[in-house]
């Protein structure tokens, strides 16, 4: 097959964020570690390096290698790793952490977040559409580390008895108000000092005025509800149009 | 502003009552010492103490309480729950429960006279209080062991998640029109 293929060739390093890595082969590219080896969730291309990691053999028996499985990452289909790949800062999120995932869709985003947080982290995944939320729930059953919710994360109540305190919030629900659906979701359920990562569509909030201008706008309103911006960044050239907003939550 | 005498505390393993000891004055309560003082299992536990636990018996039965808990219904299971863990009162001297959600909190008045029901809207307190408990219940809920929890939220997540989709596993996927 042609592509990515041929382990043997390609380097994994570690990226900056835990969790992350890059595959370094012909091209770059952006990887994470699957937590289900064997299995893809939505036909993207995998690649296993074989791991010698002991050299010194015991009894004589030169250990096993091990394979490591990871998945290709691709920026144009997600936020997070257009985010990742744009360069931002801090992602809040790594091996262990509790992730309140807001606008999962079809679970395909949720399931590179799933392979950073690990088997000792979860993902809560929140979706409204019943359409993508079938198949939300059908990739959460190989993977126990995330809990899907099919509810309106305008209504965080109606899901509180599910969702535990988490280390960060991420957020693609491309909604009119959805500074307003972060804000109650972090009052109930982040952490003081949690961290939260908006993408925000300029042409979902306000399609007339110019993308810079609705930016700002919603980082005021972010900034209103005790979430501190740290930075914001643009999501070109993967998304036009959309920029991903960095926050820390203080409640003093 | 009134004193918080109960909180009660829902998680996909059951409902918890909590006594309050002490509490934040409404001042300070953004400020950071009393954010440091919910963040501080040892601190907060002087706060709260534990009433009564009740589990949920099996996934059916949690589910059906989440159902009614998603809706704001003061579900049977929860009504006796209440009645035996919170001391009676007469209706002149009140008991202040601290809870979630203002519809249950208006079912819960309707069902027990000697109960007022402060939510997160009306008291800033409460919001903090609750935030506490989500954080530390699990520890301060001594019948739990680690990773029942979340043994228990998975599975409740499926399920509910599952009967809102209508979703069958074993036909995978059946379309209603």
């Amino acid at each position: 097959k042609p592509g990515a293929r041929g382990g043997a060739k390609t380097i994994i390093e570690p990226h900056r964020h835990p969790g992350t890595f890059i595959a370094r082969g012909k091209e770059d590219m952006l990887v994470t570690r699957n937590l289900t080896p064997g299995e893809a969730v939505y036909g993207e291309k995998r690649i296993s390096t074989e791991v010698t990691s002991q050299p010194g053999e015991t009894n004589g028996e030169v250990a096993p290698a091990t394979k490591i499985e990871y998945r290709v990452w691709n920026p144009f289909r997600s936020k997070l790793a257009a985010g990742i790949l744009g360069g931002i800062d801090e992602i809040f999120m790594k091996p262990g952490s509790k992730v309140l995932y807001l606008g999962a869709a079809s679970g395909t985003s949720v399931s590179h977040v799933s392979d950073i947080v690990g088997p000792d982290g979860t993902v809560f995944a929140v979706e409204f559409s019943h359409r993508s939320g079938r198949d939300l729930i059908n990739m959460a059953t190989h993977r126990p580390n995330i809990i899907p919710i099919i509810e309106d994360a305008r209504h965080p109540l109606k899901y509180r008895f599910l969702v535990s305190m988490v280390d960060c919030i991420f957020a693609d629900v491309a909604q009119p108000d959805q500074a307003r659906i972060v804000a109650m979701n972090a009052h109930l359920f982040l952490k003081t000092g949690g961290g939260i990562l908006i993408s925000i569509k300029a042409n979902c909030i306000d399609s007339t005025a110019p993308p810079e201008q609705v930016f700002a706008r919603e980082v005021v309103k972010l900034r209103e509800e005790r979430m501190k911006p740290r930075e914001q960044i643009t999501l070109e050239p993967f998304e036009r149009d959309h920029a991903m907003v960095a926050c820390v939550y203080n409640k003093f | 502003m009134s004193k918080i005498d109960f909180l009660l505390h829902e998680s996909a393993v059951g409902y918890a009552i909590f006594k309050v000891n002490m509490q934040a004055d409404a001042i300070g309560n953004r400020l950071k010492e009393a954010e440091d003082t919910a963040e501080e299992l040892s601190l907060f536990g002087k706060m709260v103490e534990v009433v009564g636990f009740a589990p949920f018996q099996g996934a059916a039965h949690a589910l059906e309480n989440a159902n009614d808990l998603s809706e704001g219904i003061v579900s049977d299971y929860l009504r006796t729950v209440l009645e035996t863990n919170l001391p009676k009162a007469s209706s002149k001297h009140k008991l202040v429960l601290g809870v979630y959600d203002k519809n249950l909190a208006n079912g819960i008045k309707t069902a027990f006279d000697y109960v007022e029901c402060e939510t997160r809207e009306t008291s800033e307190i409460v919001a903090g209080l609750l935030r506490g408990l989500r954080l530390h219940a699990e520890k301060l809920l001594k019948q739990l062991q680690e990773g029942d929890l979340e043994r228990a939220q998975l599975g409740l997540g499926h399920a509910y998640s599952r009967a809102k989709v209508k979703f069958n596993v074993e036909k995978n996927d059946r379309h209603i029109t």
